[in-house]
Protein backbone atom coordinates (compact mmCIF):
# COMPACT_ATOMS: atom_id res chain seq x y z
CA UNK A 1 0.00 0.00 0.00
CA UNK A 2 2.46 2.59 -0.66
CA UNK A 3 0.53 4.75 -3.06
CA UNK A 4 -1.98 4.98 -0.43
CA UNK A 5 -1.30 8.35 1.53
CA UNK A 6 -3.41 8.14 5.13
CA UNK A 7 -3.65 11.06 7.50
CA UNK A 8 -3.14 10.21 11.22
CA UNK A 9 -6.81 10.98 12.01
CA UNK A 10 -7.38 8.10 9.08
CA UNK A 11 -4.66 5.51 10.78
CA UNK A 12 -6.20 6.16 14.31
CA UNK A 13 -9.57 5.53 13.17
CA UNK A 14 -8.94 2.23 11.54
CA UNK A 15 -7.89 0.56 15.31
CA UNK A 16 -11.30 2.22 16.43
CA UNK A 17 -14.09 0.46 13.39
CA UNK A 18 -15.27 -2.42 15.49
CA UNK A 19 -14.35 -5.80 14.18
CA UNK A 20 -12.24 -4.34 11.34
CA UNK A 21 -9.48 -6.77 10.01
CA UNK A 22 -6.83 -3.48 8.67
CA UNK A 23 -4.88 -5.87 6.36
CA UNK A 24 -7.84 -6.73 4.66
CA UNK A 25 -9.57 -3.45 4.84
CA UNK A 26 -6.31 -2.04 3.39
CA UNK A 27 -6.39 -4.82 0.65
CA UNK A 28 -10.11 -3.53 -0.15
CA UNK A 29 -8.60 -0.32 -1.01
CA UNK A 30 -6.50 -1.22 -3.77
CA UNK A 31 -9.04 -3.58 -5.61
CA UNK A 32 -11.27 -2.14 -8.15
CA UNK A 33 -15.19 -1.83 -7.27
CA UNK A 34 -16.92 -3.95 -8.93
CA UNK A 35 -19.38 -2.57 -12.36
CA UNK A 36 -22.79 -3.27 -10.89
CA UNK A 37 -25.58 -1.90 -13.41
CA UNK A 38 -29.50 -2.13 -12.52
CA UNK A 39 -32.42 -3.10 -15.92
CA UNK A 40 -34.83 -0.19 -16.23
CA UNK A 41 -38.08 -2.27 -15.93
CA UNK A 42 -39.83 1.49 -16.16
CA UNK A 43 -38.66 1.40 -19.99
CA UNK A 44 -38.04 -2.46 -21.27
CA UNK A 45 -38.68 -6.11 -20.17
CA UNK A 46 -35.74 -7.33 -18.12
CA UNK A 47 -35.37 -10.59 -20.66
CA UNK A 48 -35.14 -7.81 -23.68
CA UNK A 49 -32.61 -5.71 -22.40
CA UNK A 50 -30.56 -9.14 -21.33
CA UNK A 51 -30.86 -10.66 -24.51
CA UNK A 52 -29.43 -6.73 -26.07
CA UNK A 53 -26.60 -7.02 -23.40
CA UNK A 54 -25.36 -10.50 -24.41
CA UNK A 55 -25.80 -10.38 -28.24
CA UNK A 56 -23.19 -7.07 -27.68
CA UNK A 57 -20.72 -9.78 -25.84
CA UNK A 58 -21.55 -8.82 -22.45
CA UNK A 59 -21.06 -10.67 -19.97
CA UNK A 60 -22.76 -10.69 -16.27
CA UNK A 61 -24.25 -12.56 -13.25
CA UNK A 62 -27.52 -11.60 -11.00
CA UNK A 63 -26.80 -9.79 -7.97
CA UNK A 64 -29.06 -11.99 -5.72
CA UNK A 65 -30.28 -9.25 -2.45
CA UNK A 66 -31.10 -6.53 -5.63
CA UNK A 67 -34.50 -7.31 -8.35
CA UNK A 68 -33.20 -6.21 -11.34
CA UNK A 69 -29.16 -5.80 -10.37
CA UNK A 70 -26.45 -7.40 -11.91
CA UNK A 71 -22.44 -7.50 -11.44
CA UNK A 72 -20.30 -7.28 -14.90
CA UNK A 73 -17.94 -9.69 -15.51
CA UNK A 74 -16.37 -8.87 -18.81
CA UNK A 75 -17.50 -7.24 -21.96
CA UNK A 76 -16.13 -3.70 -22.48
CA UNK A 77 -17.58 -0.44 -21.16
CA UNK A 78 -21.48 0.01 -20.17
CA UNK A 79 -21.00 3.03 -19.93
CA UNK A 80 -20.82 3.90 -23.63
CA UNK A 81 -23.60 1.76 -24.63
CA UNK A 82 -26.88 2.58 -26.65
CA UNK A 83 -28.75 0.77 -23.54
CA UNK A 84 -27.09 2.94 -21.08
CA UNK A 85 -27.68 6.36 -22.79
CA UNK A 86 -31.19 5.36 -23.76
CA UNK A 87 -31.81 4.93 -20.04
CA UNK A 88 -32.16 1.12 -20.16
CA UNK A 89 -29.51 0.36 -17.55
CA UNK A 90 -28.01 2.17 -14.92
CA UNK A 91 -24.36 1.95 -13.13
CA UNK A 92 -24.50 1.78 -10.00
CA UNK A 93 -22.30 -0.73 -7.57
CA UNK A 94 -23.70 -3.88 -6.28
CA UNK A 95 -24.08 -2.99 -2.28
CA UNK A 96 -25.20 0.36 -3.08
CA UNK A 97 -28.60 -1.34 -4.51
CA UNK A 98 -28.94 -2.48 -1.22
CA UNK A 99 -30.06 0.09 1.22
CA UNK A 100 -33.69 0.46 -1.32
CA UNK A 101 -34.31 -2.95 -1.31
CA UNK A 102 -34.24 -2.40 2.46
CA UNK A 103 -37.01 0.45 2.11
CA UNK A 104 -38.96 -2.00 -0.28
CA UNK A 105 -41.14 0.80 -1.65
CA UNK A 106 -44.17 -0.74 -2.71
CA UNK A 107 -46.22 0.61 -5.92
CA UNK A 108 -48.69 3.50 -4.90
CA UNK A 109 -46.65 4.27 -2.03
CA UNK A 110 -45.25 8.44 -1.79
CA UNK A 111 -41.85 8.21 -0.70
CA UNK A 112 -39.41 10.54 -0.04
CA UNK A 113 -35.42 10.23 -1.41
CA UNK A 114 -33.85 13.32 0.90
CA UNK A 115 -30.53 13.41 0.39
CA UNK A 116 -31.16 12.36 -3.54
CA UNK A 117 -28.40 13.26 -6.19
CA UNK A 118 -26.89 12.60 -8.15
CA UNK A 119 -29.95 10.08 -7.90
CA UNK A 120 -28.83 5.83 -7.97
CA UNK A 121 -31.17 5.28 -5.24
CA UNK A 122 -33.92 7.56 -6.88
CA UNK A 123 -34.59 5.21 -9.60
CA UNK A 124 -34.00 2.58 -8.32
CA UNK A 125 -37.35 3.67 -5.76
CA UNK A 126 -39.16 4.76 -9.13
CA UNK A 127 -38.58 1.51 -10.79
CA UNK A 128 -40.03 -0.50 -7.85
CA UNK A 129 -42.98 2.31 -7.53
CA UNK A 130 -43.74 1.28 -11.33
CA UNK A 131 -45.08 4.53 -11.99
CA UNK A 132 -47.47 4.89 -9.28
CA UNK A 133 -47.26 6.83 -6.37
CA UNK A 134 -44.76 9.51 -5.84
CA UNK A 135 -41.07 9.71 -5.53
CA UNK A 136 -40.06 12.91 -4.24
CA UNK A 137 -36.01 13.43 -4.78
CA UNK A 138 -34.47 16.24 -2.87
CA UNK A 139 -31.21 17.75 -2.57
CA UNK A 140 -29.79 20.78 -1.11
CA UNK A 141 -26.46 21.41 -3.93
CA UNK A 142 -27.98 23.03 -6.92
CA UNK A 143 -25.01 21.25 -9.24
CA UNK A 144 -25.74 18.12 -7.58
CA UNK A 145 -29.70 18.53 -8.83
CA UNK A 146 -28.64 18.91 -12.34
CA UNK A 147 -27.00 15.17 -12.24
CA UNK A 148 -29.81 14.29 -10.27
CA UNK A 149 -32.51 16.11 -13.07
CA UNK A 150 -30.66 14.33 -16.02
CA UNK A 151 -30.64 10.69 -14.32
CA UNK A 152 -34.37 10.48 -13.97
CA UNK A 153 -34.62 12.47 -17.62
CA UNK A 154 -32.71 9.31 -18.58
CA UNK A 155 -34.43 6.69 -16.56
CA UNK A 156 -37.87 7.72 -17.73
CA UNK A 157 -39.57 8.58 -14.47
CA UNK A 158 -42.73 10.27 -14.68
CA UNK A 159 -43.91 10.21 -11.45
CA UNK A 160 -41.23 12.26 -9.78
CA UNK A 161 -40.96 15.88 -7.96
CA UNK A 162 -37.31 16.86 -7.54
CA UNK A 163 -36.87 19.94 -4.86
CA UNK A 164 -33.81 21.78 -4.14
CA UNK A 165 -33.61 22.67 0.14
CA UNK A 166 -31.72 21.74 2.96
CA UNK A 167 -33.16 18.13 3.85
CA UNK A 168 -33.41 19.44 7.86
CA UNK A 169 -36.01 21.88 7.03
CA UNK A 170 -38.47 19.27 4.92
CA UNK A 171 -40.42 18.85 8.04
CA UNK A 172 -41.43 22.12 8.50
CA UNK A 173 -43.89 21.68 5.16
CA UNK A 174 -44.20 17.87 5.01
CA UNK A 175 -44.27 16.46 8.36
CA UNK A 176 -45.99 12.98 8.97
CA UNK A 177 -46.32 13.00 4.76
CA UNK A 178 -44.48 10.22 3.07
CA UNK A 179 -45.28 6.70 3.28
CA UNK A 180 -41.58 6.20 3.01
CA UNK A 181 -38.24 8.09 3.82
CA UNK A 182 -34.54 7.06 2.66
CA UNK A 183 -31.54 9.02 4.56
CA UNK A 184 -28.86 8.40 2.31
CA UNK A 185 -26.20 10.62 4.62
CA UNK A 186 -23.13 12.31 3.02
CA UNK A 187 -20.26 10.82 5.14
CA UNK A 188 -16.73 9.82 5.60
CA UNK A 189 -16.71 7.43 2.70
CA UNK A 190 -14.57 5.08 4.46
CA UNK A 191 -16.59 1.97 2.41
CA UNK A 192 -15.63 3.46 -1.17
CA UNK A 193 -11.99 4.54 -0.56
CA UNK A 194 -11.35 2.40 -3.39
CA UNK A 195 -13.04 4.54 -6.27
CA UNK A 196 -11.11 7.70 -4.39
CA UNK A 197 -8.02 7.38 -2.57
CA UNK A 198 -7.82 11.46 -1.58
CA UNK A 199 -10.11 10.85 0.82
CA UNK A 200 -7.65 8.38 3.07
CA UNK A 201 -5.60 11.54 2.68
CA UNK A 202 -8.04 14.07 3.46
CA UNK A 203 -9.72 12.36 6.39
CA UNK A 204 -10.36 13.69 10.24
CA UNK A 205 -12.23 13.38 12.68
CA UNK A 206 -13.10 16.67 12.99
CA UNK A 207 -15.07 16.14 9.75
CA UNK A 208 -16.62 12.89 11.46
CA UNK A 209 -18.01 15.04 14.19
CA UNK A 210 -19.34 17.51 11.87
CA UNK A 211 -20.92 15.00 9.22
CA UNK A 212 -22.49 13.17 12.45
CA UNK A 213 -24.38 16.44 13.66
CA UNK A 214 -25.85 16.78 9.95
CA UNK A 215 -26.50 13.12 9.78
CA UNK A 216 -28.65 13.26 12.72
CA UNK A 217 -30.59 16.41 11.98
CA UNK A 218 -31.43 14.95 8.43
CA UNK A 219 -32.34 11.26 10.53
CA UNK A 220 -34.51 13.45 12.82
CA UNK A 221 -36.20 15.70 9.65
CA UNK A 222 -36.64 12.51 7.58
CA UNK A 223 -38.51 10.64 10.93
CA UNK A 224 -40.56 13.44 11.48
CA UNK A 225 -41.86 13.54 7.35
CA UNK A 226 -42.74 10.01 7.69
CA UNK A 227 -46.49 8.72 8.54
CA UNK A 228 -47.36 6.73 11.82
CA UNK A 229 -46.47 2.95 10.61
CA UNK A 230 -44.15 4.24 8.09
CA UNK A 231 -40.24 3.24 7.13
CA UNK A 232 -37.22 4.97 7.09
CA UNK A 233 -34.07 3.45 5.95
CA UNK A 234 -30.65 4.99 6.91
CA UNK A 235 -27.65 4.51 5.09
CA UNK A 236 -23.73 5.01 4.76
CA UNK A 237 -21.18 4.07 2.62
CA UNK A 238 -18.60 4.31 6.00
CA UNK A 239 -17.85 2.43 8.84
CA UNK A 240 -17.40 4.65 11.90
CA UNK A 241 -19.57 4.28 15.03
CA UNK A 242 -20.11 7.83 15.48
CA UNK A 243 -21.82 8.48 12.03
CA UNK A 244 -23.57 5.13 12.08
CA UNK A 245 -24.90 3.38 15.45
CA UNK A 246 -24.82 6.80 17.40
CA UNK A 247 -27.01 8.20 14.79
CA UNK A 248 -29.51 5.95 15.12
CA UNK A 249 -29.15 5.56 19.13
CA UNK A 250 -29.68 8.93 19.72
CA UNK A 251 -33.06 8.88 17.31
CA UNK A 252 -33.97 5.94 19.64
CA UNK A 253 -33.46 7.47 22.74
CA UNK A 254 -34.85 10.70 21.81
CA UNK A 255 -38.10 9.13 20.11
CA UNK A 256 -40.04 6.22 21.67
CA UNK A 257 -42.12 5.25 18.03
CA UNK A 258 -39.02 4.92 16.50
CA UNK A 259 -37.95 1.30 16.16
CA UNK A 260 -35.74 -0.84 14.70
CA UNK A 261 -36.13 -3.67 12.32
CA UNK A 262 -34.51 -7.17 11.33
CA UNK A 263 -32.76 -6.72 7.60
CA UNK A 264 -32.69 -9.37 5.26
CA UNK A 265 -30.19 -9.11 2.07
CA UNK A 266 -30.17 -12.89 0.40
CA UNK A 267 -26.09 -13.38 0.12
CA UNK A 268 -24.89 -10.35 0.88
CA UNK A 269 -22.25 -11.27 3.72
CA UNK A 270 -22.72 -8.56 6.57
CA UNK A 271 -22.36 -8.10 10.68
CA UNK A 272 -24.61 -6.93 13.05
CA UNK A 273 -24.53 -3.33 14.25
CA UNK A 274 -22.61 -2.48 17.25
CA UNK A 275 -24.33 -1.97 21.08
CA UNK A 276 -21.35 -1.21 22.56
CA UNK A 277 -18.82 0.87 21.80
CA UNK A 278 -15.44 2.52 23.57
CA UNK A 279 -16.90 2.00 26.89
CA UNK A 280 -20.86 2.66 26.29
CA UNK A 281 -23.85 0.59 25.96
CA UNK A 282 -26.07 1.82 22.92
CA UNK A 283 -29.49 0.23 22.59
CA UNK A 284 -29.60 -3.00 21.82
CA UNK A 285 -31.95 -2.96 18.87
CA UNK A 286 -28.56 -1.89 17.29
CA UNK A 287 -27.58 -5.34 16.27
CA UNK A 288 -30.53 -5.48 14.23
CA UNK A 289 -28.58 -2.58 11.62
CA UNK A 290 -26.02 -4.19 9.65
CA UNK A 291 -22.64 -2.97 8.71
CA UNK A 292 -20.89 -4.06 5.46
CA UNK A 293 -17.13 -4.07 5.60
CA UNK A 294 -15.47 -3.32 1.81
CA UNK A 295 -13.67 -6.83 2.27
CA UNK A 296 -17.34 -8.67 2.90
CA UNK A 297 -17.98 -8.88 -0.36
CA UNK A 298 -15.21 -7.23 -2.26
CA UNK A 299 -17.57 -4.09 -2.94
CA UNK A 300 -18.82 -1.60 -1.54
CA UNK A 301 -18.79 -0.90 2.28
CA UNK A 302 -22.07 0.15 3.74
CA UNK A 303 -24.18 0.56 7.01
CA UNK A 304 -28.17 0.30 6.75
CA UNK A 305 -30.76 0.62 9.35
CA UNK A 306 -34.28 0.14 8.76
CA UNK A 307 -36.52 2.00 11.32
CA UNK A 308 -40.66 1.77 11.98
CA UNK A 309 -42.27 4.63 13.24
CA UNK A 310 -44.87 2.97 15.44
CA UNK A 311 -48.49 4.17 15.37
CA UNK A 312 -49.40 6.00 18.21
CA UNK A 313 -47.38 6.72 21.45
CA UNK A 314 -45.16 9.18 22.70
CA UNK A 315 -43.45 10.90 19.82
CA UNK A 316 -40.35 12.71 21.74
CA UNK A 317 -38.88 11.70 24.93
CA UNK A 318 -38.00 14.56 27.41
CA UNK A 319 -34.44 14.45 26.22
CA UNK A 320 -33.16 15.71 22.88
CA UNK B 1 -44.08 24.35 -13.23
CA UNK B 2 -46.49 25.86 -15.33
CA UNK B 3 -49.74 23.40 -16.14
CA UNK B 4 -50.37 23.72 -20.12
CA UNK B 5 -53.85 25.23 -20.59
CA UNK B 6 -56.53 23.59 -22.61
CA UNK B 7 -55.67 25.29 -25.95
CA UNK B 8 -52.37 24.92 -25.42
CA UNK B 9 -53.06 20.97 -25.14
CA UNK B 10 -55.58 20.72 -27.80
CA UNK B 11 -52.48 22.25 -30.17
CA UNK B 12 -49.89 20.02 -28.94
CA UNK B 13 -51.99 17.16 -29.31
CA UNK B 14 -53.17 18.37 -32.94
CA UNK B 15 -49.46 18.44 -33.66
CA UNK B 16 -49.16 15.39 -32.36
CA UNK B 17 -51.58 12.94 -34.13
CA UNK B 18 -50.80 15.10 -37.44
CA UNK B 19 -47.31 14.09 -37.57
CA UNK B 20 -47.04 11.09 -35.62
CA UNK B 21 -50.66 10.03 -35.91
CA UNK B 22 -50.75 9.36 -32.13
CA UNK B 23 -54.48 8.87 -31.04
CA UNK B 24 -55.03 10.21 -27.49
CA UNK B 25 -51.18 11.06 -26.28
CA UNK B 26 -51.21 11.18 -22.59
CA UNK B 27 -54.91 10.81 -21.51
CA UNK B 28 -53.97 10.22 -17.86
CA UNK B 29 -51.28 12.09 -17.54
CA UNK B 30 -50.50 16.56 -16.60
CA UNK B 31 -48.49 18.34 -19.16
CA UNK B 32 -46.47 21.02 -17.93
CA UNK B 33 -45.49 23.74 -20.71
CA UNK B 34 -41.50 24.14 -19.31
CA UNK B 35 -40.54 27.48 -21.27
CA UNK B 36 -39.47 27.91 -24.60
CA UNK B 37 -41.87 25.36 -26.38
CA UNK B 38 -40.70 22.88 -23.84
CA UNK B 39 -43.57 20.30 -22.49
CA UNK B 40 -43.20 18.00 -19.60
CA UNK B 41 -45.49 14.95 -18.57
CA UNK B 42 -46.37 14.36 -15.13
CA UNK B 43 -48.95 12.43 -13.08
CA UNK B 44 -51.80 14.05 -11.34
CA UNK B 45 -51.04 12.44 -8.18
CA UNK B 46 -47.02 13.81 -8.62
CA UNK B 47 -48.69 17.16 -9.18
CA UNK B 48 -50.83 17.03 -6.90
CA UNK B 49 -47.54 16.55 -3.80
CA UNK B 50 -46.11 19.24 -5.80
CA UNK B 51 -48.48 21.43 -4.41
CA UNK B 52 -47.57 20.53 -0.79
CA UNK B 53 -43.98 21.13 -1.03
CA UNK B 54 -41.69 24.15 -1.38
CA UNK B 55 -38.78 24.63 -4.00
CA UNK B 56 -39.87 22.06 -6.53
CA UNK B 57 -37.64 22.52 -9.23
CA UNK B 58 -39.58 19.69 -11.29
CA UNK B 59 -41.88 17.55 -12.01
CA UNK B 60 -41.73 14.28 -14.83
CA UNK B 61 -40.31 14.04 -17.16
CA UNK B 62 -39.26 16.29 -20.32
CA UNK B 63 -41.49 14.94 -23.58
CA UNK B 64 -40.76 16.69 -26.51
CA UNK B 65 -40.41 20.52 -28.10
CA UNK B 66 -42.86 22.59 -30.25
CA UNK B 67 -40.98 24.50 -32.45
CA UNK B 68 -43.16 26.56 -34.60
CA UNK B 69 -45.71 24.09 -35.99
CA UNK B 70 -43.70 20.88 -35.33
CA UNK B 71 -43.17 18.27 -32.50
CA UNK B 72 -39.61 16.89 -31.61
CA UNK B 73 -40.08 14.32 -29.19
CA UNK B 74 -37.56 13.37 -26.72
CA UNK B 75 -36.17 9.80 -26.21
CA UNK B 76 -38.22 9.58 -23.31
CA UNK B 77 -41.47 11.91 -24.82
CA UNK B 78 -41.24 9.06 -27.61
CA UNK B 79 -41.24 6.07 -25.63
CA UNK B 80 -44.35 7.55 -23.06
CA UNK B 81 -46.04 7.28 -26.90
CA UNK B 82 -44.90 3.95 -27.30
CA UNK B 83 -46.93 2.18 -29.30
CA UNK B 84 -49.52 5.04 -29.95
CA UNK B 85 -46.92 6.43 -32.65
CA UNK B 86 -48.50 5.05 -36.25
CA UNK B 87 -46.60 7.24 -38.39
CA UNK B 88 -43.30 8.60 -39.40
CA UNK B 89 -41.45 6.11 -37.47
CA UNK B 90 -38.31 4.64 -39.12
CA UNK B 91 -36.82 1.45 -38.77
CA UNK B 92 -33.71 1.36 -37.48
CA UNK B 93 -30.92 -1.85 -37.42
CA UNK B 94 -28.75 -2.03 -34.67
CA UNK B 95 -25.94 0.04 -35.89
CA UNK B 96 -28.11 3.39 -37.51
CA UNK B 97 -29.32 2.76 -33.79
CA UNK B 98 -25.77 3.19 -32.31
CA UNK B 99 -24.85 5.90 -35.02
CA UNK B 100 -28.34 7.87 -34.04
CA UNK B 101 -27.50 8.27 -30.68
CA UNK B 102 -24.09 9.43 -31.74
CA UNK B 103 -26.01 12.06 -33.21
CA UNK B 104 -24.33 10.92 -36.90
CA UNK B 105 -25.82 12.27 -40.15
CA UNK B 106 -27.74 9.60 -41.53
CA UNK B 107 -29.08 8.63 -45.22
CA UNK B 108 -33.26 8.16 -45.47
CA UNK B 109 -34.43 6.11 -48.35
CA UNK B 110 -38.28 6.74 -49.18
CA UNK B 111 -40.10 9.20 -48.58
CA UNK B 112 -41.59 10.91 -45.29
CA UNK B 113 -44.47 13.13 -44.80
CA UNK B 114 -43.07 16.27 -42.74
CA UNK B 115 -39.99 17.33 -41.42
CA UNK B 116 -39.28 14.38 -38.72
CA UNK B 117 -39.66 11.36 -38.07
CA UNK B 118 -39.47 9.21 -34.53
CA UNK B 119 -36.41 6.93 -35.23
CA UNK B 120 -37.15 2.92 -33.84
CA UNK B 121 -34.69 0.14 -32.83
CA UNK B 122 -36.74 -3.34 -32.13
CA UNK B 123 -39.34 -2.15 -29.48
CA UNK B 124 -36.43 1.33 -28.22
CA UNK B 125 -37.96 4.52 -29.36
CA UNK B 126 -35.68 6.99 -29.71
CA UNK B 127 -36.93 10.60 -30.36
CA UNK B 128 -37.01 12.70 -33.28
CA UNK B 129 -34.96 13.46 -35.91
CA UNK B 130 -35.29 15.95 -38.68
CA UNK B 131 -35.24 15.04 -42.26
CA UNK B 132 -33.92 17.77 -45.06
CA UNK B 133 -34.96 17.66 -48.70
CA UNK B 134 -31.69 15.67 -49.94
CA UNK B 135 -32.53 12.88 -47.87
CA UNK B 136 -30.08 13.60 -44.79
CA UNK B 137 -31.52 12.78 -41.73
CA UNK B 138 -30.13 14.50 -38.66
CA UNK B 139 -31.05 12.81 -35.02
CA UNK B 140 -32.32 15.38 -32.45
CA UNK B 141 -30.36 13.57 -29.46
CA UNK B 142 -28.82 16.10 -27.19
CA UNK B 143 -25.08 16.44 -26.50
CA UNK B 144 -25.33 14.40 -23.19
CA UNK B 145 -27.56 11.59 -24.09
CA UNK B 146 -25.41 10.66 -27.25
CA UNK B 147 -22.73 7.92 -26.74
CA UNK B 148 -19.57 9.33 -26.57
CA UNK B 149 -17.21 9.36 -29.95
CA UNK B 150 -13.89 7.45 -29.35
Amino acid sequence: MSNLMMSGDFRECLSRIPDLDPELFLESCKRPLPEGFRINTIKSSEENVLKRLRQKGFVFEKIPWARYGYILRDGGELGKTLEHMAGLIYLQGPVSMAPVEVLDPKPGEIVLDLCAAPGSKSTQIAQLLENMGVLVANDVNHERIKALSSNLQRFGVINCVITLTDGRKYPRFARGFFDKVLIDVPCSSLGIISKNWGIAKSWSLGMVERLSRIQYQLLEAGFNCLKPGGVLVYSTCTLTVEENELVIDRLLKNYKNAKLEDIRLPSLKSRNGVVEWSGRRLNPDLEKAVRIMPYDNWAEGFFIAKIIKEVGGNEVNGYR
Amino acid sequence: MKLMDTGERKHFELRLRKQYGVENPFEDLVLLAAGRGRVRATTKEALEVAKKLRRVQQAGVYIAKISKEDVILSIEGSQVLNGKITKSVLDLDEESAEKWMRAEVLEVRGKYEGKYVVGKCGDLYLGSGRITRDGKLYPQVAKWRRIPVE
